[in-house]
C-alpha cells in the first residue's frame, strides 16, 4: 500500500511537472523579471533608458555600441541608454514575455512587419511622427526603408542596419567553366539549371527545414507571375492566395523539385546550421537564392571565396507582364521601435538618430552593411553589394518578406504548406488553400 | 505518572507537526507559485482571446476549448504523441532490461559497457538533437554516406513525412534506454542474493532464474518505468524542436510544440493556453487509466 502510494504520488508529480511546463508557456507571468530586464516604463528619477536588440556578436554589437556610447556622451536630455543584448533566436519570446509582464524595454529593435504591428495594437509602440518629420534622418533615409517602418499611415520605427534583397548569388568560375552568363528570364535560369544539373552540380543550395528560406524561391516567382497586386489585395481581404500567381509559383518549384534542382533531402537540411552555403563551399551547388545580408556571410567565411560570387536578380518571366524591377526584401532589417513618452522618447529617438550619424554609417559600411541611406552606394566598394543597392533603388516597389510581413498566424500556414509543396506532399492549391483559411481566420478574428 | 506520560507524548507530536510544518513550508510555496499558480492561470488565460501581450483580453469564454476540440492539427499532434508513447515503452523497456540483465549477470567485468551506455543520457537534448541532424543530413551525413558505399543514394530520413517522427523515436530511444537501464539496474540489486543462491542450489539455470523468478520481482519496477516512459513521451519537446520543429509540414508536430508555435509564434496566447490545459488532462487521464489497469491487475 505504501509502494502504491509512492507511485500515485510519483504520478501526480510528473503529471504536475508537465502541466507547468506547459504553463511556462500559456502563462508566462514572472520569468522575466531576471535583473536584466526593462527598468519598466515608469521613469525613477534616475533617467535611464532600456533599449533592447540582438546585437550579441560583432560587427552588430559594435554598431549597436557605437551607437549608444555616442548617443550617451553628447547628449543633453539627461538621459542614459542601457543596451540589453539578447540572443536572436529567443529574442522574439523574451519580448513577448516582457511586454505580457509589464517590463517592456523603452526601445526596441525588430524586423517590422506582422509581429511590429502586434506591438503596436497592443500599445507598445508609439508614433513617431513628429520627431521623425523635425529630423535630418527624414531627407537621408531611403523611401522605401521608411514605408517599412509605417504602420496605418504613421511612422513607429527608425530602420538602421541593412538593406537586404533577395536575388541569387552563383559561382562566378562555374558559370566560366560551362560558359553560361546571367539569365534574363527564367527559361535562361532553368538551361543554366539543366547545364549545371548534367554535370552533376546541383543547381540550387537550398536548405529548407528553415521553412523560410524555401519561401524566398516563392515569393520571388510569385512576384514574378504575378506582381505584388495579388499579394496585398489577399492581404487587404480582397483577393485572395489561391490567386493565380501564388499556384503558378506552387507549381514551378514542384517541377523543380521534380527535375533535381534542389538538394536532395531539401527538407531536412538546415539553414542554422549553414548546410545550405556548405554546398556552395563544397562547389557541388552552383546557386543560391536568398538575402543578400550572405555577403557578409561568405565574406567572413572565406574572402577568397567571396571574389568567386557573383550576383543577379530573380529574373523575369517573359510571356507575363509584369514590372520586373519588383524586389522582395527587407529596406532597414532591423527597425528600432520606442515605447515611453514625452522627453523620454524624445531622447530615445536621439539615440535612434545616433544610430544614422555619418561615423556610425561609415563604420557599419566597412564591416560590409548596407545601411538604408540615400546614396549608400557611392561609400560602397564591393561590387556584388553595390548592384543589390542599385536593384533596390531601381526597384519599382519592394516588398518585406512574407513571413516577416504577414500576420504571425498566417505566416506560419504558409511556411507549413509551402515546406510539404516542397516534399510533394501537398499541392500548391493545398497548401494555398489553407494559407487563406489563415488569413480569413485572422480578418474574422480582427473584425470582431 | 500516567498523565506526564500522555501530555509528553502529545507534547513530541505536536512539535513534531511544527516541525514537519516548518519543513515543508518552503517547498510548499515554491510548489505553489511556480507549479500550483502557473497552472490555474494557464486554465484562466485559455478563456480570454489574448495575444500575449496587449492589454486588452476579452473575455471569449468556452470558446477556445469549443476550437480546441474540433481543431485537427491538435489532435494530430496528440496522435503523433501517441506513437511515441507505445514505441518509447515497447522500445525503451525491453532493452533497457536486457541491458540491465546483461550488465547484472556479468558482473564487474562489464563496466566498461555500463560507462559507455550511460553516456546517451548525460548528453543534452539539444546537443543530441544536432549531433543527428547532422549524422542524417543528406549532405555528407553519416547514414547518407554508408548508403553511398552500398551504391545507395542518401538517405533522407528527416525530410520525409512518411520516416521523420520514426526517426526522431529512434533518437529519443537512443537517447532514453540508457535510464531505463539504470532503473532495471537499481531494481536488480533490490533482489536479494540469497534468493539468486536459493535457485541456484535448487539447481534452476540463469534463464530459468530470470524468467521464473527475477522477471515477476522486476513487474513493479516495469510498471512505473512504463508509466514514467508514458508522460514523459506525452509532454515531449526539445529534441522535436532541434531537429524538425515540427516539420516536414506538421508531420512531427506534438502537442507541446504545436503550444509552442500558438502561444510564441503566433501571437496566440489564450488559444495556446488551451493547448496546454488540454495537454494536461490528456496526459492525466492517460496516466490514471493506466494506473487503473495496471494496480488493477496486481491485486486481482
Amino acid at each position: 500500500m505504501k509502494k502504491r502510494f509512492a507511485r500515485i504520488m510519483a504520478l501526480s508529480m510528473a503529471a504536475v511537472m508537465t502541466a507547468s511546463l506547459a504553463a511556462c508557456g500559456g502563462g508566462g507571468g514572472d520569468s522575466s523579471g531576471d535583473g536584466d530586464g526593462g527598468s519598466g516604463s515608469d521613469s525613477d528619477g534616475k533617467k535611464e533608458i532600456t533599449y533592447w536588440n540582438i546585437g550579441v556578436e560583432s560587427p552588430d554589437k559594435d554598431v549597436i555600441t557605437k551607437a549608444v556610447e555616442k548617443f550617451n556622451s553628447e547628449t543633453e536630455s539627461g538621459y542614459t541608454v542601457t543596451s540589453v543584448p539578447t540572443q536572436n533566436d529567443t529574442y522574439k519570446e523574451k519580448l513577448v514575455v516582457a511586454m505580457s509582464s509589464g517590463e517592456c524595454p523603452d526601445m526596441y529593435s525588430c524586423w517590422s512587419g506582422g509581429p511590429m504591428y502586434e506591438y503596436i495594437d497592443s500599445g507598445f509602440g508609439q508614433p513617431i511622427d513628429d520627431l521623425f518629420n523635425a529630423s535630418d534622418i527624414k531627407d537621408k533615409l531611403m523611401g522605401s526603408a521608411v514605408g517599412q517602418a509605417s504602420y496605418n499611415g504613421h511612422i513607429y520605427a527608425v530602420p538602421y542596419q541593412n538593406v537586404s534583397m533577395s536575388g541569387i548569388f552563383y559561382n562566378k568560375e562555374m558559370f566560366e567553366k560551362f560558359k553560361l552568363k546571367e539569365p534574363e528570364t527564367l527559361a535562361d535560369l532553368e538551361a543554366i539549371c539543366d547545364t549545371l544539373k548534367k554535370n552533376d552540380i546541383t543547381p540550387f543550395a537550398l536548405a529548407n527545414s528553415s521553412k523560410w528560406t524555401g519561401s524566398m524561391y516563392y515569393m520571388n516567382l510569385a512576384a514574378r507571375y504575378g506582381g505584388l497586386e495579388p499579394f496585398q489585395k489577399a492581404v487587404a481581404g480582397e483577393g485572395k492566395f489561391t490567386d493565380e500567381c501564388f499556384i503558378k509559383a506552387g507549381e514551378k518549384i514542384q517541377e523543380w523539385v521534380e527535375a533535381g534542382y534542389f538538394p536532395d533531402g531539401v527538407n531536412s537540411l538546415s539553414e542554422d546550421d549553414g548546410q545550405a552555403k556548405q554546398l556552395m563551399y563544397q562547389e557541388t551547388a552552383g546557386m543560391l537564392l536568398c538575402g543578400s545580408w550572405y555577403t557578409g556571410t561568405f565574406a567572413t567565411d572565406s574572402a577568397e571565396f567571396y571574389e568567386k560570387i557573383g550576383w543577379f536578380p530573380f529574373p523575369a518571366i517573359e510571356e507575363c507582364d509584369v514590372d520586373p524591377s519588383i524586389m522582395i526584401g527587407t529596406v532597414g532589417d532591423q527597425f528600432i521601435v520606442f515605447n515611453c513618452e514625452g522627453e523620454k522618447l524624445k531622447a530615445a529617438f536621439e539615440c535612434a538618430e545616433a544610430h544614422l550619424s555619418d561615423e556610425v554609417i561609415d563604420f557599419e559600411v566597412e564591416n560590409g552593411k548596407i545601411p538604408p541611406i540615400v546614396g549608400i552606394e557611392d561609400k560602397l566598394t564591393d561590387s556584388v553589394t553595390k548592384e543589390v543597392v542599385e536593384a533596390a533603388n531601381n526597384a519599382s516597389e519592394i516588398q518585406l518578406w512574407y513571413d516577416q510581413y504577414l500576420p504571425p498566424a498566417v505566416a506560419t500556414a504558409h511556411l507549413d504548406g509551402l515546406q510539404e509543396v516542397f516534399g510533394l506532399t501537398k499541392t500548391p492549391q493545398e497548401a494555398q488553400e489553407a494559407m487563406q483559411k489563415a488569413m480569413d481566420d485572422y480578418l474574422a478574428n480582427k473584425a470582431e | 505518572m500516567n498523565g506526564t506520560e500522555i501530555s509528553l507524548e502529545k507534547l513530541r507530536q505536536r512539535d513534531t507537526r511544527r516541525v514537519a510544518a516548518l519543513f515543508l513550508a518552503p517547498v510548499a510555496i515554491l510548489m505553489a507559485v511556480y507549479i500550483i499558480y502557473p497552472i490555474v492561470d494557464t486554465f484562466i488565460t485559455s478563456t480570454y482571446q489574448w495575444n500575449g501581450i496587449s492589454a486588452a483580453k476579452k473575455f471569449i469564454g468556452v470558446n477556445n476549448w469549443k476550437t480546441l476540440i474540433a481543431d485537427s492539427s491538435f489532435w494530430i499532434a496528440f496522435r503523433n504523441n501517441f506513437v511515441i508513447m507505445v514505441l518509447s515503452i515497447c522500445i525503451q523497456i525491453p532493452i533497457g532490461l536486457a541491458l540491465a540483465t546483461f550488465l547484472d549477470f556479468g558482473g564487474k567485468r562489464l563496466t566498461v559497457f555500463k560507462v559507455i551506455w550511460f553516456i546517451p543520457l548525460l548528453m543534452s537534448s539539444v546537443a543530441i538533437g544536432f549531433l543527428f541532424t547532422y549524422a542524417l543530413a543528406t549532405n555528407g551525413g553519416l547514414v547518407s554516406t554508408i548508403s553511398g558505399w552500398f551504391g545507395g543514394g542518401n538517405v533522407d530520413l528527416l525530410g520525409n513525412p512518411k520516416t521523420a517522427l520514426l526517426t526522431v523515436i529512434a533518437v529519443i530511444c537512443w537517447q532514453f534506454t540508457p535510464f531505463y537501464m539504470v532503473y532495471f539496474m537499481a531494481a536488480f540489486t533490490n533482489i536479494p542474493y540469497d534468493v539468486f543462491e536459493a535457485a541456484r542450489i535448487d539447481g534452476a539455470t540463469r534463464g530459468q532464474y530470470f524468467w521464473k523468478i527475477a522477471f515477476p520481482l522486476l513487474v513493479p519496477s516495469m510498471k512505473s518505468a512504463a508509466i514514467l516512459s508514458m508522460v514523459g513521451s506525452l509532454k515531449y519537446f526539445d529534441l522535436i524542436y532541434v531537429m524538425t520543429g515540427g516539420g516536414p509540414g506538421t508531420s512531427t508536430e506534438l502537442m507541446a510544440t504545436y503550444m509552442y508555435k500558438q502561444s510564441f509564434s503566433t501571437f496566440n496566447m489564450g488559444y495556446g493556453s488551451a493547448v496546454a490545459g488540454g495537454m494536461f488532462i490528456l496526459i492525466s487521464m492517460v496516466s490514471l487509466i493506466t494506473m487503473k489497469i495496471l494496480n488493477g491487475k496486481e491485486e486481482a
